[in-house]
């Protein structure tokens, strides 16, 4: 009998960690799978997470390849399924199937400078890939990271980011003035206008809301990126993840299937639909 | 495998087909539609077209993927649950409609295999009947590489001839069928075979509506995504979606759970029909929607199974059978929507 693909397999929340509080609140959980093997994936690659009785959604897996004993999903508190996500504890059950999608190109990378942007809960995708690069650091050229938040308390992975700047080059920035702030102050896109990435040899990833996703891509244009050098990842409504409920399709593709990494070469021919 | 069936000798095929659980075109009050059957005389195979194609047979409007309760540790199991595994056959299948499934299949195919689908469809034969006359004044197959004596996806395809039927088995689904009723069959004699032609020939041409160029369709709505076209198309539309409900190719469907009881958890996760038509279909949850209008929902309707789809599986997603348009209670009309595409702005 063949895998039935929406049959979700169980695994049990190891640690639930909160990141952003307030009106938006961010956790990242970690998962074990509770009796069979898992399974290996791509950076970039998601998941669909069952609560059972409340329903499934597609999340992109923030943890690394790399990392063997655990999958990590940072998630912002928004609909149904989330926000029962939100009200789970450590040791509770959820189901994961997957995992989905194309995942990002990181082998065709080598040799290259990485800049990494990202805006608010955008940074999960990211946080995949960038680690990725820093586990094979030797393979890549420089590597950096743009990243903005509404406020400073919306920033997520706040330890880990001061922990990154002891290897990579760590540019902040919150949407308005704050008393205690020194880093940037303005929109993620006027930030990367302002640290003027240098377009030579580099491969940008952009992950975030599909405005500053819009923004970034004019303004890395502008800094001189051809459209082969900025990739993205493009959120749909996705209910079964294998290209067959046709919520995602834009175009010819499914974003379940065909993305959610698309580079903008590929991306600005397919109808804007995201 | 060719044959001849008396007409009279069809309710003792069907007799002996017992084994198989048949669903036929049953009228309930003017409505068409494949139900199950009990006796071999309820067929009445005097019906123009049902209202929802066997398409529901395939791929019901509502089905159970698996049911969830809380175990003895109180952590959530989960129980896989496929459709029976029960050998069908369907009768009174148009053509368009089974070139339909041919469509479905690719959807339900590649990469990911769906169970619930490829179940139900490889236990399922199909006994079509050719098209004498249009079965609805909207018909127009041959717009979309069809004819009404296609054999695309069909096991069987019976023709009309009056006293009694053209039996063209295509598949060895279909053999086993009329292997059952060995002696119920005839050779076809040469003027059974000219009869036939006769047929296929005038019901070819009795087809009233065209889409003209078809080919010519794909290219020409790339270049109108853009175009105010598309509000001026949609601004009659309700949103009611039964252009998709009724359409034999649509595949889109939602995935949602159903809870009996909390606690102690107990409930299903079910697949149920859903439209591109409804304004939360692409809705993420933050409230941004892709495609937040009527015009880019209508858009997306026509643009999917004329232009999306035949750059992805190489052919339209459409095989003429008309139901949209008949059933649109606004009166919009794909046909005439494609004519004015193919010379918009020219």
């Amino acid at each position: 009998m063949e895998p039935n693909p929406y049959i979700p397999k169980l695994t049990k929340i190891i640690q639930i960690k909160e990141e952003v509080g307030g009106a938006r609140p961010i956790k990242t959980f970690r998962t074990q799978f509770l009796n069979e093997n898992g399974f290996s994936f791509r950076c970039g690659q998601c998941a669909m997470l069952s609560v059972f009785g409340k329903g499934e959604s597609m999340i992109s897996i923030s943890s690394s390849p790399l990392v063997k004993d655990y999958l990590q999903f940072s998630i912002l508190k928004m609909g149904r399924v989330t926000s029962s996500l939100h009200d789970l504890q450590e040791g509770d059950i959820i189901g994961v199937r997957g995992p989905y999608g194309n995942g990002f190109p990181i082998e065709k990378w080598k040799g290259k400078n990485l800049i990494f942007i990202g805006g608010g809960i955008g940074l999960a995708p990211i946080w995949s890939v960038l680690h990725t690069a820093l586990g094979k650091k030797e393979d890549y050229g420089k590597i950096s990271l743009i990243y903005g938040a509404r406020t400073s308390k919306d920033i997520v992975f706040k330890e880990e980011l001061e922990e990154l700047r002891q290897k990579i080059k760590v540019h902040l920035s919150i949407d308005v003035e704050e008393p205690e702030w020194k880093e940037f102050v303005g929109f993620v896109p006027v930030n990367v206008l302002d640290k003027k990435p240098s377009p030579e040899n580099a491969i940008s990833v952009t992950c975030g809301p599909p405005i500053m996703i819009k923004f970034v891509i004019q303004n890395l244009k502008a800094l001189g990126f051809k459209d082969e050098q900025i990739y993205t990842t493009v959120e749909n409504k996705m209910k079964c993840g294998i290209g067959k409920c046709g919520r995602c399709n834009i175009g010819l593709h499914y974003v379940c299937q065909d993305g959610p990494v698309y580079s903008w070469a590929e991306l600005k021919n397919l109808p804007q639909e995201y | 495998m060719e044959k001849i069936l008396r007409k009279k000798s069809f309710p003792q095929w069907v007799k002996k087909l017992e084994s198989y659980r048949i669903y036929a075109p049953t009228k309930n009050g003017d409505l068409w539609n494949y139900e199950l059957i009990n006796h071999s005389e309820d067929i009445n195979l005097d019906y123009l077209n049902t209202v929802l194609s066997p398409k529901k047979i395939i791929f019901p409007q509502r089905e159970t993927f698996l049911e969830f309760s809380t175990s003895n540790n109180g952590n959530p199991e989960i129980k896989e649950v496929l459709p029976e595994e029960d050998p069908s056959l369907v009768f009174g299948v148009r053509p368009c409609d089974a070139k339909a499934l041919t469509l479905t299949d690719q959807v339900f195919g590649g990469d990911f295999d769906d169970l619930y689908y490829w179940r139900r469809r490889n236990q399922t034969v199909l006994v079509g009947l050719a098209c004498p006359t249009p079965p609805s004044p909207n018909c127009f197959c041959l717009s979309v590489n069809g004819s009404p004596h296609s054999k695309e996806g069909l096991d069987i395809l019976m023709s009309d001839l009056g006293d009694r039927y053209y039996v063209e088995s295509l598949t060895e689904k279909g053999n086993k069928l009329l292997n059952l009723a060995k002696k119920l069959f005839e050779e076809p004699k040469a003027k059974d075979k000219k009869d036939l032609e006769k047929i296929q020939l005038a019901s070819e041409k009795k087809i009233k509506r065209q889409i003209k160029e078809t080919k010519k369709i794909p290219p020409k709505l790339k270049e109108m995504f853009d175009s105010p076209f598309w509000d001026e198309e949609a601004m009659s539309c309700i949103r009611c979606g039964i252009c998709t409900y009724l359409c034999p190719t649509c595949h889109c469907f939602d995935i949602s759970d159903e809870v009996l009881s909390s606690s102690p958890l107990e409930g299903k996760r079910v697949r149920t029909w859903d439209t591109c038509q409804f304004p939360d279909f692409t809705m993420h949850s933050s409230g941004h929607n892709p495609r937040p209008d009527k015009a880019s929902r209508l858009r997306q309707r026509i643009l999917h199974k004329f232009q999306y789809f035949v750059e992805r599986y190489k052919n339209y997603q459409c095989t003429g059978c008309g139901r949209c348009i008949s059933k649109c209670p606004v009166g919009i009309d794909i046909i005439e929507v494609l004519n004015k595409v193919r010379g918009y702005g020219t």
